[in-house]
C-alpha cells in the first residue's frame, strides 16, 4: 500500500454520529405527535398550514443562499424545524400569504441576514410570530374551536365561516380572571381553542420526553421555566383558587411548546447549566408578568425573545468553574 | 458503585480483542529505534554503525537531565543511524538495526537477587532508570523520575489499568495473562516511593481482570482493586484522582501535590520484569485493531518493529485504511507511515476506513453538548470561535490552557467542528507570545 494515501487527521479519529442534521430530525420526530392532535383538532387546514410553512421556509433558505452564493445548508433541516415552529404557534384560520410573510421574516431576516444558522441571535420562529402578531392583530387572534369544518386549502376564510365557530382561547378567559370554558383534563388533551401546535399538552409532552431520552435538550429550560411559573402563580393568583389557576396557566398559552421546544432552542439559549436554569426562570417570570400586565393575553413568545438577548451573557456569567479551579 | 468524575463521554466501546492472548511474532528484519521515546531530553547514540549488538544491550542514554534509556529490542548489526521526523513532527534520531537472528542476549542482563524487602529506594530508582521505563500507558514520563518526585510527598498509590481509550485492550490482557507479576512490581513500586497504601484500578468493563486481582490480593495488606465506572477519559491521572478522592488537582500542581502517584499497569510489568530477569524495556504490548485489518489482536513485539510488519503479522488490511493510527482513536496520532516504528509509548495500532465522518456546518449552534463533556469543565465551543477569529486572548480568558486535548468535545459536536484543531492552535499562538 502506499503511504500517501493515509490521510494525517488530527485526533480525536471517532465521532459520535449525531449530526445537526439528525439532531433536528429528532426535533421534528418529536412534533409529530401534536402535529396529528392538531389535524384530529383543527381538520386538514393545519396540515396545509404546516406544508405552506416548511416548503416555503426551505425554499426561501435555498433561495437567499443561491443568490448570495453561500454553502446550501438546506439539508441540515434547521429551516424546516423553523416551518413547523412557526406554523405551531399560528392559528387554523390564518390566510395563506400571511404564513408566507412569516417564513420569510423567519428564514431571511432572523436568520440568513444574521448569517445563517448558529448566527441568529433572536428564534426565528418566535420572532416571525410576533412580527406578524403586530402586523396583523386581527387575524393572529380569530380563533376557532376544535373540530370546526374549515376549508383546507382557502388561501383565505371568509369571515362568515370564523364567526361560526369563533372561540375564545382559555388564556384570554384567564385575563380576564375567569377561567375558561374547558375543564384541566381538556386542556392536557387539547380540546380548547388555540393555535395549530399549543393545544395538545399531552401530544407535546410525548414529544418532549423523545427530546429528552435522545438528550437533544437538557432537562434545564423547560424544568426551570415550567416551575417557576407554577410558582409565581401559584402564590400570586389573578384568581382565588391558587391550584385550579396554577394548573389553567401551566396548561394553556403555548407554554410547553414554548418551554420545551422554543426556549431550548440551541442558538439562542445559553450552553452551561446554570445558565439555562436562570433563563429559563428568566423566561418564567417574564412569561407570567406579561400575562398578567401586558397587552395581550399571551405572555410566552415575548418572554423568551427578550431573553434570547440575554444569552451572551449567561454564558459568559455561568462559565463553569474549571477542573482544579481558576486560577488567580 | 462504581467510582467516576463529571464530565466525560460513554464512547462505543469496540474492545473487540480483549479475548485475544497476546501472541508473539517472528521477530523483524530490522527495527528502527528512535531516540525520543519519552517526555524529556532525547538520548544520544551510544553505539556506532557497524557494531553488532545484542538483545537487551543500551544504545541510547542522556545522562543530562530527564532521560530513560534505550535498549536494543533484537540482535543484530547496527546498519545505519538516520535522522528523520518522528510523529510529534520533530526531527529524531533513529537506530537502524538489522536482525541476525542469533537471539544472543546481552551479558549484563542478570535478575536482582535481593528480596523486595531488603531493596533500598535508591537501588530501585536506579534499576528502573538503568531499564529506560517510562510510563507506558502513552505519557511516557520517565518512571525513576516520577518515583523520586513522590517520595516523601504521596501516601497512596494507584495502578491505573482504566484503559479508557476504545479499541485498546494491550492493558486489560496483560492484566488477564500476568496479574501475579503486575501485582509483584506494583510492590516494588510501592516499596520505592516508600508508601504502604495502594490501590489497582480498574473500570468495570474487565469483569475478568477485576475477579483475578480480587483473588490474587485477598488479604493483602498493601493493595486492594478499586472498581472505576467505564468512561472516557477515566485514565487521564486528574480523573482518577476525582474519582478516588473527589479533589481536584489545581492546575500545574502534580497528583503527588494531592498524595497520590500513579503508574500505569504495563508500567508494573516492566519493573517487574526489570526485577526477576534483568531485562530492560526492548518490547511492549500492543493492541492491533481497526475495521481494515484481517485479524485483529494483541501483540508483543521488539521496540522498533514497523507497524507494517505487525500488519502484515495480522492477516493485513481487508479493505483500503483512510488512516492509521498510532494509540488510540481519541488521543492517538495519526501516521503518515505506515513502516512508522512501534515505541515505548504505543499502546494501540489502529487501521480505520472513512465511514466516521459527516461534513461540517458554518457555524457553532451552541447546543452545549461540548460544554456538558469536557472533563476540565471548560467551554469549548467558545475556543473555537475565538480562535476561528484570531483572537487567543479570549481564547486565554476562557481556559485554554487548562484543555487536556482529550478530544471529547470535539467528539460530539454534532457541527463537525475541528474544535481541538483551534484549541491546538490558540495554545501554541498564546506559547509564543510568551
Ligand atoms: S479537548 Fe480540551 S476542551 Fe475539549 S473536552 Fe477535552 S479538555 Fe475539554
Ligand atoms: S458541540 Fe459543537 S456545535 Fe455544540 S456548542 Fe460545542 S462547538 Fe458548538
Amino acid at each position: 500500500m502506499n503511504s500517501d494515501l493515509l490521510r494525517i487527521s488530527s485526533s480525536p479519529h471517532i465521532k459520535h454520529e449525531d449530526s445537526t442534521r439528525v439532531i433536528m430530525t429528532d426535533v421534528l420526530i418529536a412534533l409529530v405527535p401534536a402535529a396529528i392532535w392538531s389535524v384530529y383538532a383543527f381538520g386538514y387546514r393545519s396540515v396545509t398550514i404546516l406544508l405552506v410553512s416548511v416548503i416555503f421556509s426551505v425554499l426561501f433558505e435555498l433561495l437567499y443562499q443561491l443568490i448570495m452564493k453561500k454553502p446550501l445548508t438546506v439539508t441540515d433541516f434547521s429551516a424546516t424545524v423553523t416551518g413547523v415552529l412557526l406554523a405551531f404557534c399560528l392559528p387554523v384560520t390564518i390566510p395563506l400569504w400571511m404564513v408566507i410573510i412569516g417564513d420569510f421574516f423567519a428564514v431571511v431576516i432572523v436568520k440568513q441576514l444574521f448569517g445563517g444558522i448558529g448566527r441568529n441571535i433572536v428564534n426565528p420562529a418566535i420572532c416571525a410570530r410576533i412580527f406578524l402578531f403586530v402586523s396583523f392583530p386581527g387575524a393572529m387572534s380569530s380563533f376557532v374551536k376544535p373540530e370546526s369544518s374549515l376549508s383546507a386549502f382557502a388561501l383565505t376564510l371568509k369571515p362568515s365561516d370564523i364567526d361560526a365557530v369563533a372561540s375564545a382561547t382559555p388564556l384570554a378567559m384567564l385575563k380576564q380572571g375567569q377561567f375558561p370554558s374547558e375543564s384541566l383534563l381538556d386542556l392536557l388533551f387539547g380540546k380548547n381553542a388555540g393555535c395549530i401546535g399549543e393545544v395538545s399538552v399531552l401530544m407535546l409532552l410525548v414529544g418532549a420526553i423523545y427530546l429528552l431520552v435522545r438528550r437533544v435538550i437538557t432537562w434545564h429550560i423547560p424544568v426551570s421555566y415550567i416551575l417557576t411559573v407554577a410558582i409565581i402563580t401559584y402564590f400570586f393568583p389573578r384568581n382565588s383558587i391558587t391550584i385550579e389557576f396554577m394548573l389553567n396557566e401551566l396548561l394553556t398559552g403555548g407554554l410547553v411548546l414554548g418551554a420545551f421546544f422554543m426556549a431550548t432552542d440551541y442558538v439562542t439559549s445559553p450552553a452551561t447549566p446554570n445558565g439555562r436554569l436562570i433563563y429559563g426562570a428568566g423566561c418564567g417570570v417574564l412569561t407570567v408578568f406579561i400575562r398578567y400586565f401586558g397587552g395581550y393575553p399571551e405572555g410566552v413568545s415575548f418572554a423568551i425573545l427578550i431573553m434570547n438577548l440575554f444569552v451572551w451573557y449567561l454564558d459568559r456569567y455561568t462559565k463553569p468553574v474549571r477542573f482544579g479551579g481558576d486560577p488567580k | 458503585m462504581s467510582l467516576t468524575f463529571r464530565g466525560g463521554i460513554h464512547l462505543p466501546e469496540n474492545k473487540n480483542t480483549d479475548q485475544c492472548t497476546i501472541t508473539r511474532p517472528r521477530e523483524p528484519a530490522y527495527i528502527r529505534v528512535p531516540m525520543s521515546q519519552h517526555i524529556g531530553l532525547a538520548c544520544i547514540p551510544v553505539v556506532k554503525p557497524g557494531e553488532v549488538v545484542s538483545k537487551g544491550q543500551l544504545i541510547g542514554e542522556n545522562n543530562n537531565g530527564l532521560s530513560a534509556c534505550i535498549h536494543a529490542g533484537i540482535a543484530g548489526k547496527v546498519l545505519r543511524i538516520e535522522s528523520a521526523i518522528n510523529q510529534n513532527g520533530r526531527r529524531d534520531d533513529y537506530i537502524v538495526i538489522e536482525n541476525d537472528y542469533s537471539g544472543a542476549v546481552s551479558p549484563d542482563i542478570k535478575p536482582c537477587e535481593k528480596k523486595i524487602s531488603e531493596l533500598s529506594s535508591d537501588e530501585i530508582i536506579d534499576t528502573v532508570r538503568r531499564a529506560g521505563i517510562v510510563g507506558m500507558g502513552g505519557a511516557t514520563f520517565p518512571t525513576h523520575a516520577k518515583i523520586k518526585s513522590a517520595i516523601g510527598k504521596a501516601q497512596k498509590l494507584i495502578i491505573n489499568c482504566a484503559e479508557c481509550e476504545p479499541y485498546l485492550t494491550a492493558n486489560h490482557r496483560l492484566i488477564a495473562e500476568n496479574a501475579k507479576d503486575i501485582i509483584y512490581g506494583a510492590k516494588i513500586l510501592l516499596k520505592a516511593c516508600g508508601v504502604t497504601t495502594g490501590y489497582i484500578a480498574i473500570e468495570d468493563n474487565k469483569p475478568d481482570a477485576i475477579a483475578d486481582l480480587k483473588k490474587l490480593l485477598k488479604g493483602d495488606s498493601l493493595l486492594s482493586v478499586k472498581v472505576l465506572k467505564t468512561k472516557y477519559p477515566q485514565g487521564d491521572e486528574r480523573q482518577l484522582i476525582y474519582a478516588f478522592e473527589h479533589k481536584e488537582l489545581p492546575a500545574g500542581k502534580l497528583p503527588s501535590d494531592l498524595g497520590y502517584v500513579v503508574f500505569n499497569a504495563e508500567t508494573c510489568f516492566a519493573v517487574y520484569r526489570a526485577f526477576s530477569t534483568g531485562m530492560p524495556v526492548t518490547e511492549r504490548v500492543v493492541t492491533v485493531d481497526g475495521d481494515c485489518i484481517v485479524n485483529p489482536g494483541n501483540v508483543i513485539v521488539p521496540i522498533g518493529t514497523p507497524f507494517s510488519d505487525i500488519i502484515n503479522f495480522c492477516g493485513g488490511f481487508s479493505k483500503r485504511p483512510d488512516r492509521i493510527i498510532s494509540g488510540g482513536p481519541m488521543m492517538g496520532i495519526a501516521q503518515w507511515d505506515e513502516n512508522a516504528p512501534v515505541t515505548k509509548g504505543t499502546a494501540g495500532i489502529l487501521a480505520l476506513s472513512k465511514d466516521m465522518y459527516h461534513r461540517e456546518i458554518p457555524n457553532c449552534i451552541h447546543c452545549g453538548r461540548c460544554v456538558g463533556v469536557c472533563p476540565m469543565h471548560l467551554m469549548p465551543c467558545y475556543f473555537a470561535a475565538y480562535s476561528k477569529i484570531n483572537d487567543y486572548e479570549s481564547c486565554d480568558a476562557f481556559g485554554v490552557k487548562s484543555c487536556v486535548e482529550c478530544g471529547c468535545c470535539t467528539y460530539v459536536c454534532p457541527g463537525n467542528i475541528p474544535i481541538i484543531q483551534y484549541i491546538r492552535i490558540a495554545k501554541s499562538k498564546l506559547t509564543q507570545k510568551k
